[in-house]
């Protein structure tokens, strides 16, 4: 057969592809109708992956760099030299950045990389921060760190709350399949600043102020409890810490919530109730740089809770990973306070445990973020270990240029490895077995469908032969036998093996273990047992405007979520209609409601300087009633646009699409 | 009008394989996909197999498809340039009414106007088409409505009809004759014809009925856009559901926009690659260094459905082009297939 | 099966060689060619108002309108940098090979305006395609009534082909005027926008076919200048530029409304630009 199936590597969606392969080449991509994520629909990214794979613009041999001259060298000569060189730092020194695209395997090698060979805690994720702060209040909340509901779930849901996303664009797919529970009678409410594709699909779209998201949904929650709508059973069966939750609401004032969001207490009251009385209500939000801020995912979490929509048949609160791996990667332990299985540190028994698998020593202390260690000047960070970043959203990449030895592994040519000491080709997906984990928790297995591309290998592979040249042989001959590790450390993996990924097609939900060897498609408060209710902040941060700086900036992607752009630069036609946006605003843009724009003398196309209190950029006005009266909204991936203005602002951009940033718009 | 017998099938499928490519219909073994590729091993060839999503276009118009080849070398100045070689003839066996009828589209296009595209044309020469009645329609289908199905009446070398333990055979050319004759089919007797047509009475009875109540509607819809009679609230309606994935272009059987790139390789020299390409992309017509001439979505949208529907459009292809397939249905991710186009245009004049 | 004109490189691109580039005006040069094959070097034959499809090897194929003459006029393309590949192309020298298909289009209706006066409109680059068609009238000078240019630009360095109307002023007959938007030292010909002209040439309407092409807004003005005074819209010439990928009427990207720019056009009369509903 020329046609093999596989699950699509962009987003963190997991729909189902077959890659046509023909002459030892990928020659097309179609979706398949009977895999259950994407029944037969891919999105524009996903219906080009196979420009991707044949694009050559790749990595295709080792090289080093010495004294300002890069030379191709053998595999010996290139893995003697970073483990000799990596060696020269001791652990504090070097940092290990994953990529949210690499499989589970490359993911959990490089951990068991940093943490067993070069004793170093420091491993951070790409871009994760909007994903973490999802993930920890469900672990803190639910027990496991990930979305508890289904996508199956969402056609037969009463009730779907979509928060600040533009899922349209991120994760298409379950935008459709959300589409089509609305055209079935769904009543789906998008609170959203912008009225985006998804909003435009719902049944109510609510304009909340931007940094009001979580007023929001405090008033929505104090609303629940002052009209006794909770479900006082379930919480009672399965709550915890219901009191504390209804005490940090007690100073709540609904009197100035319309005010400050901008929203009328009744669509307040009417969505409350809508949510109340739902049988199967379900809450969507993005878990990236689009999510929500840590305080906003805890009182959603908090929300659904105290209605009973979570861990019931038919509910949950979703977080959706805007890439492929992201949640995997995090299952891996790519994250600096964990061990792989989101086992927080300090957690001997956890360390002691994966010691005893490794046949090793290993260091369980917790190690801090990378981007955080870029940004400190003082954190004594010498040597970064990267994989297969993306381009134009790293905005540190003048800490970067002063490290001291940087190793870079990709597949595809990358202006980031221009920055590296040693350059390691690795196999794009699809010349590598390996396992992916998407938002609903599916683990999907991509089987090899051709041959690596010259002296490309697969990245578990270049970190076990690393390992060996430090001394350790992890005996790992195939990404099945790293995978095998995988399932014997992390215990939501445990049942799950090659064999039965391959006889399952569309693969296994996490947790999938003893007790559940078939998986478990979503959080079920009868098998989990208890809940608790996560603490937030009791004042929700605001944009802080004032005459000097009285618009609020938001700094996203949602609507343009084109910003993989180094892969999306090396497909034809996702490239093209990423261009024909900036062929309108090659200078990059920012968006404003018209009645500003009058107000400000400003035109669409022509030029608008956004001034902050940290600096100012020159872009081109979009004059659109897409946004709020009062608000601006710059899509942070254009590339002139980050060196420029964003990077002193990237803690803010940090926290979500609803962090807003004062500034005021001039015209130029 | 002949007999094969089912158990005859293989000696069929093997007499087209010494002189043709074999593409048919199978069941992928791990996905359970219906598909239609090329054949490695003849015998998966299931005849029985649900419509397969991607329509048997792909065989002769591929999604990916290097149409030459060249390599420059600046030093000598010396340029190698050369087509890129071709496969031998196909023989497409078991393809549906609708997607004949959709080959018959694509060949009106690329062979019959001002220019031949050599490309397709390549593809196409000595093509032996076997067609297959479809007697069970699936959910999404209405060619009955676009006059392209279940039972195709040209365009194929040889036509089966499933009959239960046999196949009943028609020629539609002379090397189809040519073959049945050399395979010494038995001749069918003389209440073959009216047991074929009682089979497809059935198929066509076992339409849901809304496919066969459209009928009317499609004319109805074709002489609204051509006359320009369709409110631009209606395509703004289409337009804000549109997710633009091109799907809908991707999987129709006569759609024919293509996109072509020069790649070059890690290693080996440039290709020309020609790839599908949907008009329903902002970035479509863009020119460089100009801005994009082109309006939004839904006037995009209404492209597609002009193309598929309207008078001036039918004159190329010497019919409609929709063929009534119904996988733009099936694939597209904001449910606007083009039956719900014309329901949408129907709810236009009726309020309903 | 059926086949295409003969005449045409329909496919497979031919190989050319440059033989000589010359820097035009910032952005813009023009590149001499002569075909590899000998062959097709005598034989190849291009109407005015058609163009061709450019390879630049590794980096990819334009369009381009063909700026010279079916007769008696050295091969050539005046192509501004735009994009990956005209940069492509700007970065070869004398000795570079190109690819070439074509030709492709309609090209202007040369036979049926002989015995016309015939007014030439350009705005900047604007006179690349309508070269073509002007050096062909003055070389049948007698087949025509007055032949006049109209051509204008931001400013005197953003003209095109200035020596070569120098040269075709010695034609007897050809009025050539020219004008920049602002003045500038040293410049002796009008200021001011190009539909000026059309008062200050006393170009005549009775037996007369334009030809325009220029920017958006040039390209209206003369429009509603031309027929304000009489011209009828049948008798006004421009032609389209558009994204093309194949040349031959199959991959669509250059269709407008019901047109298709690479077989239809892309010359059009401003009676038809007029019918094509979409912005042009």
């Amino acid at each position: 057969m020329s046609n093999h199936p596989g699950v699509c590597n962009y987003c963190g969606t997991g729909c189902g592809h077959l890659l046509k392969v023909e002459g030892g080449a990928v020659r097309g991509v179609f979706p398949s109708p009977e895999h259950p994520v994407g029944k037969g629909r891919l999105c524009v990214r996903g219906w080009h992956i196979h420009e991707l794979l044949t694009n050559g613009d790749r990595i295709a041999r080792p090289l080093l760099r010495e004294a300002g001259r890069t030379r191709e060298v053998g595999w010996d000569e290139a893995l003697a030299s970073v483990a000799g060189r990596l060696a020269d730092y001791i652990g504090d020194q070097i940092g290990f950045w994953a990529s949210p695209r690499a499989s589970n395997e490359d993911t959990y090698a490089l951990v068991r990389l940093a943490r067993a060979v070069f004793r170093c805690p420091n491993i951070g994720l790409l871009s994760d921060a909007g994903h973490q702060a999802s993930a920890r209040v469900l672990l803190d909340g639910a027990g496991w760190p990930a979305m508890t509901g289904a996508l199956a779930d969402i056609r037969p849901a009463d009730f779907i709350l979509v928060v600040g996303t533009d899922l349209s664009k991120q994760n298409p797919i379950i935008a459709s399949e959300i589409h089509f529970a609305a055209r079935g009678g769904t009543h789906v409410l998008v609170l959203s600043s912008r009225t985006t594709q998804m909003a435009r699909l719902a049944t109510t779209h609510l304009r909340p102020k931007p940094g009001s998201l979580a007023t929001v949904l405090k008033a929505m929650a104090r609303i629940l409890i002052d009209e006794n709508r909770q479900d006082a059973d379930f919480i009672a069966r399965y709550g915890r810490g219901f009191d504390a939750f209804r005490m940090s609401l007690a100073g709540f004032d609904l009197a100035a919530v319309e005010a400050q969001t901008g929203l009328s207490l009744e669509s307040l009251r009417d969505a409350t109730r809508r949510l109340a009385a739902a049988r199967r209500a379900l809450a969507f939000t993005a878990a990236g740089v689009a999510g929500p801020d840590r305080d906003t995912a805890a009182l959603l979490f908090d929300l659904f809770l105290a209605a009973g929509k979570i861990g019931r048949e038919g509910c949950g609160v979703n977080p959706v990973t805007g890439i492929s791996n992201m949640l995997g990667a995090s299952d891996m332990g790519a994250v600096p306070d964990m061990l792989p299985g989101a086992r927080r540190l300090p957690d001997e028994g956890a360390a002691a445990e994966l010691g005893a698998a490794w046949k090793s020593g290993l260091d369980a202390r917790p190690g801090r973020r990378i981007d955080d260690l870029l940004r400190d000047e003082g954190s004594g960070l010498k040597a970064l270990v990267v994989v297969d970043h993306d381009d134009e959203i790293n905005l540190e990449a003048d800490a970067v240029r002063n490290l001291d030895y940087v190793v870079y592994l990709g597949a595809y040519a990358n202006p980031f490895a221009g920055l590296a000491h040693a350059v390691l080709p690795t196999t794009s997906y699809g010349e590598g077995d390996g396992t992916y984990t998407s938002a609903e928790r599916r683990i999907q297995l991509n089987r090899r469908k051709t041959e690596p591309l010259a002296e490309a290998r697969p990245a578990w592979r270049v970190f076990a032969d690393l390992a060996a040249k430090r001394g350790q042989d992890w005996g790992y001959r195939a990404a099945s036998e790293v995978f095998a590790d995988i399932a014997r450390t992390v215990p939501s993996y445990s049942a799950v093996t090659y064999d039965k990924l391959d006889r399952n097609f569309g693969g296994l939900q996490w947790p999938c273990d003893a007790a559940r060897p078939q998986g478990t498609p979503r959080l079920l408060a009868e098998d989990a047992g208890r809940m608790t209710f996560v603490p937030f902040a009791a004042e929700s941060g605001r944009p802080g405007l004032s005459d000097d700086f009285p618009m609020a900036l938001v700094a996203g992607t949602s609507t343009y979520y084109w910003h993989q752009n180094n892969i999306m630069r090396k497909t034809f036609i996702p490239r093209r209609e990423y261009n024909a946006l900036l062929l309108l605003y090659p200078q990059g843009l920012v968006e404003i409601h018209p009645d500003d724009a009058a107000r400000l003398g400003l035109r669409d196309k022509r030029p608008a300087r956004i001034v902050s209190a940290k600096g100012s950029m020159t872009v081109a006005a979009r004059v659109t009633d897409d946004v709020r009266p009062g608000m601006a909204y710059a899509p942070y991936f254009i590339g002139a646009m980050i060196p420029g203005f964003l990077k002193p602002h990237a803690v803010d951009i940090e926290r979500g699409e609803d962090a807003a940033i004062p500034v005021r718009i001039e015209k130029v | 009008m002949h007999i094969l017998p089912k158990s005859g099938l293989p000696r069929l499928v093997e007499a087209l394989g010494e002189q043709h490519e074999l593409y048919g219909p199978i069941l992928h073994e791990v996905s359970g996909d219906a598909l239609f590729e090329k054949l490695a091993d003849p015998a998966a060839l299931r005849l029985d197999a649900p419509i397969p999503y991607i329509p048997p276009k792909a065989a002769v118009f591929p999604h990916f498809e290097e149409i030459l080849h060249y390599a420059y070398d600046r030093d000598s100045k010396k340029v190698d340039i050369a087509r890129t070689d071709l496969v031998r003839p196909k023989a497409l066996i078991g393809v549906r009414s609708c997607d004949l009828t959709g080959l018959a589209c694509l060949d009106r296009f690329y062979l019959g106007q001002e220019f031949v595209d050599e490309v397709y044309r390549d593809h196409r020469r000595r093509t032996f088409i076997v067609a297959n009645t479809c007697l069970g329609p699936f959910p999404q289908c209405f060619c009955v409505c676009t006059d392209s199905g279940p039972y195709a009446v040209e365009g194929y070398d040889l036509n089966l009809t499933d009959l239960g333990d046999h196949y009943l055979v028609e020629s539609g050319s002379e090397k189809g004759a040519a073959l049945a004759a050399r395979l010494g089919l038995a001749p069918a007797g003389a209440d073959a014809a009216g047991r074929r047509d009682a089979a497809v009475n059935a198929s066509i009875a076992s339409f849901d009925p809304a496919a066969r109540e459209n009928k009317a509607w499609i004319s109805r819809a074709v002489n609204r856009l051509t006359t320009g009679f369709v409110k631009n609230e209606t395509w703004e309606y289409i337009g804000h559901q549109c997710f633009e994935c091109g799907a809908c272009s991707y999987v129709c059987p006569t759609c024919s926009c293509f996109n072509i790139e020069d790649v070059t390789p890690a290693e080996g020299p440039t290709g020309r690659i020609r790839t599908w390409d949907s008009c329903s992309f902002e970035g479509y017509s863009r020119m460089a260094g100009e801005h994009n001439p082109r309006r939004p979505i839904e006037d995009r949208r209404n492209k597609r459905f002009f193309c598929k529907l309207s008078y001036s459009q039918s004159k190329k292809y010497l019919r409609p082009g929709c063929v009534g397939c119904g996988r733009c249905a099936r694939v597209c991710p904001g449910d606007i297939g083009l039956p719900n186009v014309v329901q949408y245009i129907r709810r236009e004049t009726t309020g309903r | 099966m059926a086949e295409s004109p003969l005449n045409a490189i329909v496919t497979v691109p031919a190989v050319a060689e440059i033989t000589e580039i010359k820097d035009e005006i910032e952005e813009v040069r023009t590149f001499y060619f002569s075909f590899d094959h000998p062959e097709l070097e005598r034989s190849f034959r291009a109407r005015s108002g058609q163009f061709i499809m450019c390879t630049v090897f590794g980096a990819g194929e334009f369009a381009v309108s063909l700026p010279f003459s079916p007769e008696n006029d050295r091969r050539h393309l005046s192509v501004r940098r735009v994009g990956k590949v005209t940069d492509g192309l700007h970065a070869l020298r004398p000795g570079d090979k190109i690819g070439i298909r074509g030709p492709f289009g309609n090209g202007f209706p040369f036979d049926a305006i002989k015995g016309r006066n015939m007014v030439v409109i350009a705005g900047g680059i604007g006179l690349i395609p309508l070269r073509s068609t002007l050096v062909h009238a003055l070389q049948h000078r007698a087949d025509f009534g007055r032949i006049i240019l109209l051509y204008g630009a931001r400013s005197s360095r953003d003209l095109m082909y200035l020596s070569q109307i120098e040269d075709w002023r010695k034609t007897e007959g050809f009025e050539a005027f020219l004008t920049i938007d602002r003045a500038e030292p040293g410049w002796a010909g009008e200021v001011g926008f190009v539909h000026t002209l059309i008062e200050k040439a006393k170009v005549p309407v009775e037996n007369t076919v334009a030809f325009v092409c220029g920017p958006p807004i040039m390209f209206n003005a003369n429009i509603k200048e031309l027929t304000g005074r009489g011209l009828k819209d049948e008798f006004i010439f421009s032609t389209l530029e558009r994204h093309m990928k194949c040349g031959i009427g199959k991959c669509q990207h250059c269709a407008i409304g019901r047109t298709l720019v690479c077989t239809d056009g892309p010359v059009y009369t401003y009676k038809q630009l007029k019918t094509l509903g979409e912005q042009i």
